[in-house]
C-alpha cells in the first residue's frame, strides 16, 4: 500500500515524523516537503530504515520525496516516543547550518569529577578537534580555558594548528589579566566581551566540551 | 619540502598508566602528545602517547620499569 503525505509548511521534526509514521504503516510514502532541511532529514530516515529513496524537485522550493520498503518486513526503527526523531533531526539540521561553528573552551578541564581525568580530556578533545571538517570558525577561551593558549600548554601546539587551518581563536582579555598570563599567551589574539558574546550569538552551533 | 614527522603511538591497558606516562614524559621535558587512540588502532575510547618515531626508543627507556605499555605502533 502506498500513500501520501503533505508536510510543506511544516518545520523540523514534524516532516520526518510523519514520513516515519508513513513508511511504519505502509509498503511506500511519498512525502511532500518545501525545504532542504526536511530532505535531508527525510533522507536519513530512509537509510537508517534501508528504505529506498528519490528525489524529485516538483517546483521551486516543493519536492516529491518517495520512500520505499526494500525488504517485505516492516520497517524496524527506534521504538519510543520523538527520540528517534529528534536525532534524525538535529544531525540533519546541524549538517545543514550554513552559519559558523563556535567551540567554547571555558575550562582547562573537561568535565568535572577529577581535574587529572579532565585535563587528558581536554587535551584530547582539542587535538580531535584538528579533523573536524569543517573545522569550527572561531574557538573561545574564557575564564581557566585561556590557561589552554599558554606558552607552556599542552594543548598550545594543536591550537596553533588550527589557527593556522584557518580557526579563529579568541583569547578573553579579562580572564588573562586575572591569571597574570599577559606576557605568556602563544596563539590566538587578545578579545573582548562585545567579540566574545556577538561571535557567540552569531553562531550556528555552539559546542562546549 | 620537508619530510612530514613520522610518528608511534604508546598504548596502554589503562587510562591511569597512560596518565602516569605522560607526568613521567612531562617531567623529562620530552616532546610528546597525548592524543585519543587512533580510529584505526581501536575504536574504544582511549587515550594514547604519540611521539616521534625516532625517539621511541628513548621514551621506552624512559618509561621501562615505571609504566607497563601493551604496544607500540607505528602511525
Amino acid at each position: 500500500m502506498s500513500i501520501t503525505v503533505d508536510a510543506r509548511g511544516l518545520a523540523c521534526p514534524e516532516p520526518v515524523i510523519l514520513a516515519k509514521k508513513g513508511i511504519e504503516e505502509n509498503e511506500e510514502v511519498t512525502v511532500f516537503v518545501d525545504n532542504d532541511t526536511a530532505v535531508e532529514n527525510i533522507r536519513r530516515l530512509a537509510a537508517k530504515a534501508a528504505c529506498t529513496f528519490s528525489v524529485l524537485e516538483r517546483a521551486a522550493g516543493t519536492w516529491e520525496l518517495t520512500l520505499k520498503r526494500t525488504g517485505a518486513a516492516a520497517v524496524q526503527l527506534p521504538a519510543g516516543a520523538n527520540a528517534g526523531d529528534d536525532e534524525l533531526c538535529s544531525i540533519a539540521v546541524s549538517g545543514q547550518e550554513p552559519g559558523p561553528l563556535v567551540v567554547i573552551l571555558s575550562d582547562n578541564r573537561m568535565g568535572r569529577g577529577d581535574d587529572a581525568l579532565g585535563d587528558i580530556l581536554i587535551r584530547s578533545f582539542i587535538h580531535t578537534l584538528l579533523q573536524l571538517k569543517p573545522l569550527p570558525a572561531t574557538i573561545i577561551c574564557y575564564n581557566a580555558g585561556v590557561k589552554l593558549t599558554a606558552r607552556d600548554s599542552a594543548t598550545r601546539g594543536d591550537l596553533q594548528q588550527l589557527e593556522k587551518d584557518g580557526a579563529d581563536i579568541l583569547v578573553c582579555g579579562t580572564c588573562v589579566n586575572y591569571f597574570g598570563l599577559g606576557d605568556q599567551i602563544a596563539v590566538g589574539h587578545i578579545s573582548n566581551m562585545y567579540d566574545i558574546a556577538e561571535t557567540m550569538a552569531g553562531a550556528a552551533r555552539l559546542v562546549r566540551p | 619540502m620537508m619530510e612530514p614527522q613520522k610518528f608511534a603511538v604508546f598504548l596502554f591497558s589503562s587510562v591511569r598508566q597512560a596518565m602516569q606516562a605522560d607526568n613521567i614524559l612531562s617531567d623529562k621535558g620530552i616532546a610528546y602528545q597525548l592524543i585519543p587512540i587512533p580510529l584505526h588502532i581501536s575504536k574504544d575510547c582511549g587515550v594514547c602517547i604519540r611521539v616521534g618515531i625516532d625517539q621511541q626508543d628513548q621514551v621506552a627507556a624512559i618509561l621501562q620499569g615505571s609504566v607497563t605499555w601493551e604496544r607500540i605502533v607505528p602511525l
